[in-house]
């Protein structure tokens, strides 16, 4: 597989890593970060659209409350038959199966657009990670050709990057 | 807070990474025990199949006793799990980060052990499925104006969702693990951390995506305990028969499984040393929390008996009376001292933050709660419409004794591969607590 190439950058400091990530937008370059914890600083500067797997969730929510009654109401209605004198489209009993629907179904859907819009699972190695990215350093991937890449590079250095290097080329 | 100060992001990867490594002779002694009873209480399951109900101590009226004492247990046991990961996350509790996993974890063991008891108590386990709604040759559905289907889709639904919470929540974590492991472990690792690397695309996702589990979970956990009470409320029995039931059950699961909790959390703690990450404040919050739910759980005990008494019902009369001072009024006794008695030393910070007495005490409150489910169920039943039937002699067997072990040790089990083989706590978000890892700070960069 042929490998992708770029420039690399660690950091010690968020706010490092944050002013690298301005600079290296204002020249243009797209920026990915690797973190060990969320931090919100950080990933607001490199992308700060919101994730729309909220309208996945939503959708799934829905479509879960509306089969859990029309379950109940289905099934009771294709065998009709009176329990405890109630009627054979009974609402209020029924809520709580729409309700346990839709916590069920919406749930599902919710990580099912966590894994899709994540790009997860991917068991092919992501360039550039560094084991030191789950521990206590920031990763900075700037995915460009390599002449490009060491202008990266330079640019995450300046910053503060206590390493900053051409990657994949 | 203080105790957290010496921690760096590393020491917290090196610690919680390592208590699989650390565990040492003791938890294979421990485990190897916890085997032996599960292996016991599967052997009394095996002959009640071959025998029938017939050898459990059920005598009418007495039809539910130590199976479904069990199945509202541990369904109780398994709330504060969620209240703690799913609650307090949206009301941003600070203290919640260094349990939640463990709590988690208790939560979707207790539900897996839950879901066994209603099974049990078919006798003919072979039928579960007619509980489903599937479509079969006899043309007929499950009836969903009952409680007890009810109860499927809503213990179904919060084993699901639980589930997915939890492992979800493990992603990154699993990932730091994987970082620092070789051979087998680390194939391992990396399959269960589905190639997590913490990008910016990860984490935007992720963090959204948490905040709906915890959004679905919570009204979740409200729901399902109050489901639970419903199986008693829906019906008219004295004792029973009570719009109370569904705040009343929520609070007490909250009481029960957070004093589990801290059963669990204390030997952890000093197994493995983390008195850094688990310190007297947690202690202190958790405490307050059993107390809080305790007392609610009392002012319910007190309730029920005054609206027995204000209804002027007879029945209801009759069955309050025979609660505390009938043939199995003991029991009564024993749930009254744990939970309404024994908590109150929470009142008393240092009771709260001395570790022996607050062990000893969430002791107290687990047995407590136990004997709550069992005096609601065989003692109302023992106490029904009908006085010929009034015989209270229910007593429950080694069968049933058997298979209630068995239940802990089936529980233990999973949670002892669990602190083996799984980050017992959350590696990013303690890490969430520590101060962020600014080079200038406020005022330098307003200069």
């Amino acid at each position: 597989m042929k490998r992708e190439t770029g420039a690399l950058g660690v950091f010690e400091y968020l706010d490092d890593a944050i002013d690298a990530v301005r600079n290296l937008k204002k020249q243009g370059f797209s920026v990915q970060a690797m973190t060990p914890t969320y931090f919100h600083e950080l990933e607001h500067e490199v992308d700060h659209t919101r994730s729309s797997t909220r309208w996945v969730t939503l959708f799934g929510a829905l479509l879960g409350c509306a089969s859990g009654f029309a379950l109940c109401v289905w099934t009771s209605l294709d065998w009709p038959i009176i329990t405890g004198g109630k009627e054979i489209v009974s609402w209020p009993p029924f809520v709580v199966i729409g309700f346990e629907c839709t916590i069920l179904i919406g749930s599902i859907f919710n990580l099912t657009a966590l894994l899709l819009w994540s790009g997860l699972p991917k068991f092919v190695e992501q360039e550039g990670y560094d084991r030191r990215f789950s521990e206590d350093r920031i990763g900075l991937w700037v995915a460009t050709a390599p002449d490009r890449a060491r202008q990266a590079a330079d640019l995450m250095r300046a910053a503060g990057a206590e390493e900053a290097r051409v990657a994949g080329a | 807070m203080e105790a957290m100060k010496g921690l760096t992001y590393r020491k917290i990867n090196e610690d919680i990474a390592s208590i699989g490594h650390r565990v040492g002779k003791a938890w294979l002694v421990v485990f190897g025990l916890d085997l032996l009873v599960l292996t016991f209480g599967i052997c009394c399951w095996f002959y009640q199949l071959f025998k029938g109900l017939g050898v459990t101590g059920y005598t009418r009226p007495a039809m539910w006793a130590v199976y479904i004492t069990n199945f509202v247990f541990w369904v109780g046991i398994a709330h504060s799990g969620t209240l703690i990961s799913a609650i307090l996350f949206l009301f941003r509790a600070g203290w919640r980060q260094a349990i939640y996993r463990v709590s988690e974890a208790m939560t979707v063991f207790a539900v897996m052990t839950a879901g066994l008891f209603p099974l049990i108590h078919l006798g003919r386990i072979w039928f579960f499925y007619w509980l489903i709604p599937y479509p079969n040759q006899r043309q007929i559905w499950v009836n969903f104006r009952s409680p007890l289907v009810w109860d499927v889709f809503a213990v179904s639904t919060y084993f699901t969702v639980s589930a997915i919470f939890f492992v979800v929540g493990m992603i990154p974590d699993i990932a730091a693990m994987r970082d620092r492991e070789t051979g087998l472990r680390k194939k391992l690792y990396s399959l269960l951390a589905l190639g997590w690397r913490g990008t910016s695309r990860n984490w935007k996702h992720y963090a959204q995506t948490y905040i709906y589990f915890a959004a679905f979970a919570t009204p979740l956990v409200l729901s399902v305990h109050s489901v639970v009470s419903w199986d008693f409320a829906m019906a008219q029995n004295p004792g029973w028969h009570s719009t109370i039931f569904a705040p009343y059950f929520v609070a007490g699961a909250i009481f029960s499984g957070m004093a589990l909790v801290v059963t669990l959390i204390v030997p952890i703690r000093k197994a493995f040393k983390l008195e850094q990450y688990i310190t007297d404040w947690h202690f202190d919050a958790m405490a307050k929390l059993i107390l809080f739910t305790g007392n609610i759980v009392t002012y319910s005990y007190l309730v029920e008996f005054f609206m027995a008494w204000y209804s002027g019902n007879p029945y209801e009369r009759q069955a309050f009376w025979d609660r505390a001072f009938g043939p199995m009024g003991w029991a009564f006794w024993v749930m009254a001292a744990c939970n309404c008695i024994i908590p109150q030393l929470l009142w008393k910070r240092r009771n709260r933050t001395h570790i022996p007495t607050l062990f000893v005490i969430t002791l107290f409150v687990n047995v407590g709660m136990w004997y709550e489910r069992f005096v609601i169920i065989v003692q109302s039943l023992n106490a029904n419409f009908s006085p010929w039937i009034w015989r209270g002699g229910y007593k429950p067997t080694f069968v049933e004794w058997g298979i209630t072990a068995g239940s802990f040790a089936w529980f233990f089990m999973y949670f002892l591969l669990f602190v083996r083989f799984l980050p017992t706590f959350s590696i990013t978000e303690l890490k969430e607590i520590l101060p962020r890892p600014f080079r200038r700070s406020r005022k330098e960069k307003a200069a």
